[in-house]
């Protein structure tokens, strides 16, 4: 039975994660691409010391900050904008099980495509990094693109909520909520700036993973 | 043992009252079609006991639970056609199909692949590129083969041609009375609702207008033509008027009362006629005469 | 489930308006303030205050208005130049004759900011070879860390060069280094005048200089009053050569460290706080100028060449939160949220909450105000009162987020 909203899920979104895991992959390869390339035309001690002491942060490279955004945006919208017209959502919720768990199976099979989409570019990422820098310096990078990667989760479950809402002043408010809360986590910083913020951000990234509920709560009581 | 009850349900869309205490019941394997003209709350209804729409007072029971929150157990006994006949157009027939079969313990795909036969669609086809008949023919299919004890049908006909029409609606009466089915339907092609339905319930704006099975409202509400002598004679606000027309002297007349009571009334008030005569109607002529027409 | 939905979703909303609204609200209301300039004149033996934004730009420290000649008359070591070009330097000052170029050797500049110190710290640096014989630093081609030993990692090959490694980690074990290093202090650049190493921190809050002469490791500990703890260490690079590095230590003195015999001398001054406030520290011939500007606030207390009070002076400037627009802002907002903040490098939630309780009167009227809403719903007071306890406590964000999120049928 759930396999069968996995399915379904699936269906939607296949190619939309499919695209998403590519570019991912691109972009990070398009990342070590200039770094192999800046290697060759200046020291790389030189190279080492822009990014300990100059603030350079090669992992910006190729708007990598957007990615996951975009890409669960992207996801967010093929895998729930199909639900709202005509309403289809009412087929889900017609289904034989609990209309709360239906909706927490399609958040899940979502979330755990991002995961492992974004688990697909960080290990690429690390594995890359490791080949040129030392792991201080792959750390604070890896602790700088975390909250970018938390965003992307946020990102998914904002957009799901936005889109399953079935009025339009809400769904218009609730964007306005999160244009003013997803610039928390894409702050422009130095690299390993963000520890200390990064716990809270994780703990909001997984509160809003049941945002969806809401949404999918007012539209069965027949909101218009 | 009523599949559905509803009891006193009041709704309002901002100030404007859609109904006010309506209550009605379905009997476990009966046929129940809901008439009004548009806008009279057939929608409203059928989203209240889907459980998509909460009404502001009142309740409706299926099978004993609130429709509001239907365990998964029940709504494996509801088949729901939603107005439009939506279903995912993303999938094709093989896949839809493979979809809804894991949740219904008692599927039978075989009525299922009947219908899909007729169609002339290939198998990878999405239902997204299908005509509107096709999609409605695999809704409808669906819900067969999900086998359900009640089934919900918001506007079943539309976009089905008159012989698909007149296929099903034999098939799904025959259905529903051999396996006991309940039906609870809407439709706006009276005729089709003349061969399925058992009982009818007529709302108009703010109001029940009737509530009985067919065939007594058949017997009763009649309709009656006559000739006026003074063409200026207006009957339309006595009592036992229901609705009447008058397109120069002639007049109709729809009634619940006897012939006899309204020669007498006529013959009381000296009101000159000729032609008296009853008219037989269908449902779709009694359902004009009781709501009026535009 | 579907409750707990809404209050993570309301709790989302209240912590994006405490960013968002404070934000607005400053972006459209907040003043400019500059800070004086302060200066010590060796000549008057007062303080010149210089104010940017005012009239009459340069006064003394009683208020009386200065001319700019006059101004920069006083301040010979600061517009030398100027003064030499209008003909007006003095030969001798205080009784001293003045070479000027001799007097030019002790101008230093120095600055600190705490978002300076509350920063990541780069674990990884450059070992310069101190005495090459070449007249510009070189960089190398490795850099070091010290954690459960010292090791040196090649940039080109990504690898620890061990021989190195182990060559410098048996000196400092040697030494008494406790592993690993807390702090490492130092002026990682090539663009300085000499290379004079690093002073490093260890474990045990014990402080060594360390240094790379001739390839070899060069190891020394400084002996530490009891108990010393720095805040931070700045080293310097000055012309007059006289200090490693200015010390900041946690009961807020100012230290000096003397190269070759490792002294530490202390500074008579006050209150130096390199966590809170922007340090300044200039030097002349004369005098040491250590100025500290904080939150409303901006001090200067001078020492002489011997580290010895001389004078102070201090003035109190208007802040945002006395100021009109920051005292409304006490009305409308319980607290401000901020991801970045004026004296931290860090991203981190900062709540700044209001100077006093005067929001408290908003949150009634909104309190109220969500009273007659809720009435007007026909809805049961009893099933919102959560919410109004949430506006009770948030003030203007949780009236905003308990609107946008609307509590209907949910009993």
């Amino acid at each position: 039975m759930w396999k069968s909203i996995i399915y379904k899920e699936w269906l939607k979104i296949r190619w939309f994660a499919i695209i998403y895991a590519a570019l991912g992959v691109l972009v990070v390869g398009n990342i070590f691409l200039k770094v192999q390339h800046d290697f060759e035309f200046s020291q790389e001690a030189y190279y080492w010391y822009s990014i300990l002491f100059n603030q350079y942060r090669f992992y910006e490279y190729s708007l990598f900050k957007f990615v996951p955004l975009i890409g669960a945006l992207a996801v967010a919208l093929a895998q729930y904008f199909p639900e709202t017209v005509n309403k289809r959502i009412k087929l889900t919720f017609h289904l034989p099980v609990n209309e709360n768990k239906a909706l927490l199976m399609m958040m899940l099979f979502g979330a755990f495509c991002l995961f492992a989409i974004a688990a697909l570019q960080l290990l690429l990422f690390t594995g890359l990094s490791l080949v040129y820098f030392p792991a201080e310096i792959v750390q604070s990078a890896l602790i700088s693109i975390a909250p970018w990667f938390l965003c992307g989760f946020v990102v998914y479950f904002l957009t799901a909520l936005i889109v399953l809402e079935p009025v339009w002043k809400y769904r218009f408010l609730y964007l306005l909520v999160t244009a003013t809360f997803v610039p928390l986590y894409l702050q422009t910083a130095a690299a390993r700036a963000y520890s200390p913020a990064l716990p809270l951000l994780s703990v909001f990234t997984v509160l809003l993973s049941v945002a969806l509920l809401f949404s999918g709560y007012r539209f069965r009581k027949g909101e218009m | 043992m009523n599949a559905i009850e509803c009891k006193n349900l009041t709704h309002y869309y901002g100030k404007k009252l859609v109904f006010e205490n309506l209550s009605f019941n379905v009997k476990q394997g009966s046929i129940l079609g809901l008439l009004g003209k548009n806008g009279t709350g057939k929608t409203t209804t059928i989203n209240i006991l889907n459980g998509f729409l909460q009404p502001q007072d009142g309740e409706c029971l299926i099978y004993g639970e609130n429709s509001q929150n239907l365990s998964p157990q029940n709504k494996a006994r509801i088949g729901f056609l939603i107005e439009g006949h939506i279903q995912y157009t993303f999938m094709n027939i093989h896949q839809i199909e493979k979809f809804y079969s894991k949740f219904y313990p008692k599927w039978d795909n075989e009525p299922y692949w009947h219908l899909m036969s007729k169609l002339q669609v290939s198998p990878k086809q999405k239902i997204s590129n299908m005509s509107c008949g096709q999609r409605s023919q695999v809704a409808l299919g669906l819900i067969l083969a999900q086998d359900p004890d009640l089934l919900i049908l918001d506007d079943f006909s539309m976009g089905l041609d008159p012989g698909y029409r007149r296929l099903f609606i034999d098939y799904l009466r025959e259905y529903a009375k051999e396996k006991k089915k309940t039906i609870f339907t809407t439709s706006h092609i009276i005729q089709d609702m003349e061969r399925l339905i058992d009982d009818l319930l007529i709302m108009d704006f703010n109001r029940v207008l009737a509530q009985r099975s067919v065939k007594s409202f058949m017997q009763e509400f009649k309709q009656f033509h006559l000739e006026l002598e003074n063409p200026d004679i207006d009957i339309s606000n006595e009592e036992f008027v229901v609705n009447c027309e008058k397109v120069n002297n002639k007049l109709e007349l729809y009634t619940y009362e006897s012939e006899d009571t309204i020669l007498n009334f006529l013959k009381n008030n000296r009101i000159a006629h000729k032609n008296f005569r009853q008219v037989e109607m269908g449902l779709e002529d009694a359902f004009i005469g009781l709501t009026g027409k535009y | 489930m579907v409750k707990i939905s809404r209050y993570i979703l309301v709790l989302t909303a209240i912590v994006g308006l405490s960013v968002v609204l404070p934000q607005f609200y400053r972006m459209a209301f907040e003043k400019p303030g500059r800070n004086p300039l302060i200066q010590y004149s060796c000549i008057d033996h007062d303080f010149i205050i210089l104010r940017p934004d005012a009239d009459e730009k340069w006064t003394n420290s009683e208020g009386s208005i200065l001319t700019r000649e006059a101004y920069e008359k006083k301040l010979p070591f600061m517009y030398t130049r100027q003064l030499v070009m209008d003909g007006t330097m003095p030969d001798s000052i205080n009784g001293e004759k003045i070479n000027i170029q001799h007097a030019g050797i002790f101008r230093s500049n120095f600055r600190i900011t705490p978002d300076e110190i509350h920063a990541p710290k780069p674990k990884l640096y450059p070992l310069f070879e101190s005495q090459s014989g070449r007249a510009n630093l070189e960089m190398p081609n490795d850099f070091f860390r010290i954690t459960w030993r010292m090791e040196f990692i090649d940039a080109q090959t990504n690898r620890i060069l061990e021989d190195k490694s182990r060559m410098f980690s048996a000196v400092l074990y040697n030494r008494g280094f406790q592993f690993p290093a807390t702090s490492i202090n130092g002026i990682p650049t090539t663009r300085k005048s000499c290379d004079e190493g690093y002073l490093v921190i260890d474990s045990a809050n014990q402080l060594f200089h360390l240094k790379m002469v001739k390839g070899e490791p060069f190891v020394r500990q400084v002996e530490l009053p009891n108990g010393m703890k720095f805040k931070t260490i700045q080293c310097v690079d000055f012309s007059d050569k006289l200090y490693y590095a200015y010390l900041f230590t946690e009961n807020n003195e100012l230290y000096v460290l003397t190269p070759y015999d490792y002294m530490l001398e202390k500074f008579e001054v006050d209150d130096i706080n390199p966590d809170a406030y922007e340090i300044r520290i200039y030097g002349d011939y004369f005098n040491f100028n250590v100025i500290t500007i904080g939150d409303g606030f901006i001090r200067t207390q001078v020492v002489d060449r011997d580290h010895n009070k001389v004078d102070e002076y201090a003035e109190t400037r208007p802040t945002y939160d006395t100021r009109p627009e920051g005292k409304i802002a006490q009305f409308l907002f319980p607290a401000e949220l901020k991801m970045t903040d004026d004296n931290s490098s860090y991203v981190n939630f900062f709540l700044k909450m209001s100077k006093s309780y005067w929001w408290l009167i908003l949150s009634l009227v909104l309190i109220i105000a969500q009273y007659f809403i809720i009435r007007q719903r026909k809805k049961n007071i009893r099933t919102e009162i959560i919410d109004l306890m949430l506006i009770g406590l948030t003030g203007i964000f949780g009236f905003i987020a308990v609107n946008i999120f609307p509590n209907k049928f949910i009993d």
